[in-house]
């Protein structure tokens, strides 16, 4: 177990390497750029000259590269050319609210779609079934921004109401902080709850039909026993693999999200960056995005063996 | 006992994710230095002797501060008004630096940090008397030598060298010979050269004065506050809100009601109507569509003034088809304003050419050009007369993006020209890489050949002809340049006589226009919604965001 944890930490390194690489090349390649963007229309040739000097930008590439990757090894992520700040500690601050919120619309989206998904496999072709399909349905195909406005206008329009503005944390008002990350969170985890739901139905359908079933039903064991101990948690291999990379594209940051109601998460961070073209921002986030999809990847695979005894990584 | 080990790890794991994120980096701007009434309530329950406001319609009630909630359709990207120039930093900076001078709603200057001032008889030295007793936010107290520091860190002559200032350029304040500290409250300016916009350009945000102290502290101003103006910087909290808080020792701290402004990013439209709506926040701004949707609302009303931007089409040229003037001035025959006006602003903006009708008695009108009166038929012969008919028409790649208005604009004329055989190719650009295009505009490298942009006139035709027109203006980017041009922009320059500056930019009006390498299309309001509970609010072309006298009524 030790030794498959350490194997896959160092193959991480080759991958965090490939997308630094990668992500470097193409902030360079993107038209545009950020001496452009500060200056607007006011920009001298000379004035470039002196901004790409004070930023570094008129060294060689490979140079800025090793200059880059040699820092954040050290974990010193470079200076936000836009704003001067130190970008970890940034990004760190970021990662706390696009965590809370990935976590809430996590849970919200398995409260809702594992209970459903395993009514409906059991009462297959009912009223039920066909009620939850529709629901995972809308989940999957209605665009999560399009929710956002409805909802935003619908209760603005019909109750006065608007979340509250601005940011708290949790630590420091648990309530007003709830109350701000709530609303996302309820159609974010809606939105997600689809898919989630629709995997749950699929692969419980497929364990039930199996004869392992048959048989402890047939052992005389009670309905609820077959469903919960036996059926449900071979059906969850699935489940769990794509709940894995909910969360890891949850984590990114849901830049749609925080953009409409505000929140200062990380998608909102990146998406400001990309605009600014403030590359040393853009290529922090995005290691650090590939970096957590890398771990949550890990921590699924390590859930496996939780899951299903016969999977060892001995 | 593996079992167990792998799930330890695993929450090990998240855990340790997520206590990598939640450490306290809470990047609470470090603002002002002065520790007190952050807080507002004490503020306004114990005023200290002179801040008593006694505005009648003030209740004296201790109840919440009144703070205005302000919904910001974008980021800003610091303070700093020596080198920060986009928009939603532009609305916060007034509120936390002033300059010497201010102008008014008829563009008639007053005195704001300068009690008097007096231009010497040659024009080459102005004399500003400074108001006594202003202290910056840092409770250091404004003087000459202040004002000395803050025009020789835009000139680049302080120990920080160049700060990229765009004030430093010539037409700003790059004629500034020496500085020189009369007395503690006096200053004098002495300049090389006779220049008209002096004034004008003291008034802009590159004229504002900055605290030393503060500089010298933090480097720049993008995150610290070293000005004198109503309201301190409180807290930035980046991609959520701004605020800022009621300075108590304001010079004219009797007349400022509010006791804060707090800058919300809303970033979405709908999201900033519901808010407006609702009473989330008491101002914003939202595109022509939504403006009247909001004017409908009980609470809500909507404050505009007309701008001196203006929606333009610059042609390239360095493409050959459009080198023949009589193409350039069949697509401006056949533009038809106020079709455009209706359909992408409705209604709300003014047909305009390059120098739009809201800078005054600077803009010829626009009914004296021809060119500027739709006639299609016209067009339609000249473009014949060129070779093209429906057979062989002109197709034209045109850059658009940035604003909604820019891409709207660029379909609709694109349908205008479509009988005078000229097609539009266009597309739409993300933000940077239509900046990046504009730079290349008027070479082959650009890759288009025309582009739907929205400049900024000013107020003086310095900026608005100066910058965008002369050979080396730095806006002057579509490749027109005229020896006639050239010369008469330095000639107003140099000269103080409105009269005489009016008739020289009046010819390189006649000659631009008649050029049509750039071609005006409309000049459109800008609105800010208000709910009915902000008053005092009056905001004009010279100055849009002051808060000096509002106050909310609930």
């Amino acid at each position: 177990m030790r030794n498959y944890i350490i194997r896959r930490i160092i193959q991480l390194l080759p991958v965090l390497f490939g997308i630094s690489v990668l992500i470097f090349a193409v902030m360079k390649m993107i038209p545009g750029d950020v001496i452009s963007g500060i200056l607007g229309i006011e920009a001298t040739e000379e004035l470039r000259h002196q901004l790409e000097v004070k930023f570094g930008l008129d060294r060689p590439y490979i140079v800025q590269y090793l200059d880059w990757i040699s820092g954040v090894f050290i974990g010193d992520f470079g200076e936000s050319i836009r704003t001067g700040n130190p970008i970890l500690p940034d990004i760190m601050q970021r990662m706390r609210v696009t965590a809370e919120l990935a976590i809430l619309s996590a849970v919200i989206s398995w409260i809702i779609a594992i209970p459903l998904g395993i009514v409906a496999a059991v009462k297959r072709n009912t009223w039920v079934d066909r009620f939850v399909r529709v629901f995972a349905l809308l989940g999957v195909s209605v665009p999560g921004f399009a929710t956002c406005i409805c909802v935003i206008l619908a209760l603005s329009l019909m109750f006065n109401y608007y979340s509250p503005l601005g940011f708290v944390f949790f630590v420091d008002d648990p309530m007003l902080n709830l109350e701000m990350i709530i609303l996302p969170a309820l159609i974010n985890g809606f939105s997600i709850s689809g898919s989630v739901m629709r995997m749950t139905r699929s692969s419980m359908l497929e364990v039930l039909r199996q004869d392992f079933i048959k048989t402890v039903r047939a052992k005389g064991a009670s309905e609820k026993v077959a469903i919960f101990k036996h059926a449900f948690r071979n059906a969850m291999i699935p489940v769990v693999t794509l709940i894995g990379m909910q969360i890891g594209s949850l984590l990114g940051g849901g830049v749609i999200m925080e953009q409409i109601f505000s929140l200062p998460g990380l998608g909102q961070l990146a998406v400001t960056a990309i605009n600014q073209r403030d590359y040393p921002v853009v290529q922090g986030c995005t290691l650090v995005i590939a970096f957590i999809f890398v771990i949550v990847n890990l921590i699924t695979d390590l859930l496996y063996a939780f899951i299903d005894p016969r999977i060892s990584y001995n | 006992m593996k079992k167990l080990l792998s799930l330890m790890l695993a929450v090990m794991m998240i855990a340790s994710v997520l206590a990598g994120c939640g450490k306290t980096t809470t990047t609470e701007p470090e603002a002002s230095t002065a520790p007190e009434a952050s807080t507002a309530p004490e503020a306004s329950t114990a005023p200290e002797a002179s801040t008593a406001p006694e505005a009648s319609t003030e209740p004296e009630a201790p109840a919440e501060p009144m703070i205005l909630r302000w919904g910001a359709d974008s980021e800003p990207t610091g303070f700093d008004p020596h080198t920060v120039s986009e928009e939603a930093s532009l609305r916060v900076i007034p509120q936390l630096y002033e300059t010497l001078l201010g102008q008014d709603e008829n563009l008639n200057y007053y005195g704001e940090l300068a009690e008097s001032w007096e231009v010497a008889p040659d024009g080459l030295s102005y004399t500003i008397k400074l108001r006594e007793g202003v202290k910056f936010h840092s409770g250091n107290e404004m003087d000459a030598e202040a004002v000395k520091y803050s025009f020789e860190r835009v000139l680049g002559r302080t120990e920080a060298g160049d700060i990229g200032a765009f004030g430093s350029k010539a037409t700003y304040f790059g004629n500034i010979d020496t500085i020189e500290v009369v007395d503690k409250y006096t200053v004098k300016f002495n300049l090389t050269t006779v220049t008209s916009v002096f004034l004008s350009n003291l008034c802009s945000n590159y004229g504002a004065i900055v605290d030393p102290a503060v500089v010298k502290e933090n480097g720049d101003l993008m995150r610290a506050d070293g000005g004198t103006g109503p309201f301190k910087l409180d807290e930035w909290m980046p991609n959520n809100y701004v605020s800022v808080v009621k300075f108590e020792e304001y010079w004219d701290a009797d007349r400022v009601k509010l006791d804060g402004i707090t800058y919300y990013l809303v970033g979405d439209e709908a999201a900033r109507l519901a808010a407006l709506r609702t009473g989330e926040v008491h101002i914003s701004t939202l595109s022509a569509s939504n403006v009247q949707a909001a004017a409908k609302e009980e609470n809500l009303t909507v404050a505009s003034y007309q701008t001196s931007n203006y929606i333009a089409i610059g042609l390239n040229a360095s493409t050959p088809a459009l080198q023949d003037k009589n193409v350039r001035q069949a697509i401006c025959y056949a533009i038809d304003r106020q079709n455009v006006i209706d359909i992408v602003f409705s209604g709300e903006a003014i047909p305009t050419h390059i120098i739009p009708p809201s800078t005054g008695h600077w803009s010829v009108p626009l009914e004296k050009y021809d060119l500027y009166t739709t006639n299609v038929e016209k067009a339609k012969q000249m473009m014949e007369a060129a070779g093209y008919n429906e057979n062989n028409r002109l197709t034209l790649k045109v850059a658009a993006g940035l604003l909604d208005s820019i891409r709207q604009t660029a379909v609709v004329v694109d349908q205008q020209l479509d009988p005078i055989y000229v097609d539009f190719e266009i597309v739409n650009l993300e933000s940077g890489e239509y900046v990046d295009v504009w730079y290349k505009m008027g070479t082959p490298e650009a890759g288009f050949d025309a582009m739907v942009v929205q400049d900024g006139s000013g107020t003086d035709p310095n900026r608005g002809i100066g910058m965008f027109f002369t050979t080396d203006g730095s806006a002057s980017v579509f490749g027109f340049s005229n020896a006639r041009v050239d010369e008469l922009c330095e000639l107003a320059l140099a000269t103080a006589d409105e009269p005489t500056r009016e008739a020289y930019y009046n010819e390189c009006q006649d000659i631009i226009i008649d050029d049509a390498g750039k071609i005006g299309v409309a000049s459109p309001m800008a609105y800010f919604v208000i709910s009915k509970d902000l008053q005092g609010f009056v905001p004009t072309l010279a100055d849009s965001s002051n808060y000096r006298d509002a106050w909310l009524e609930n």
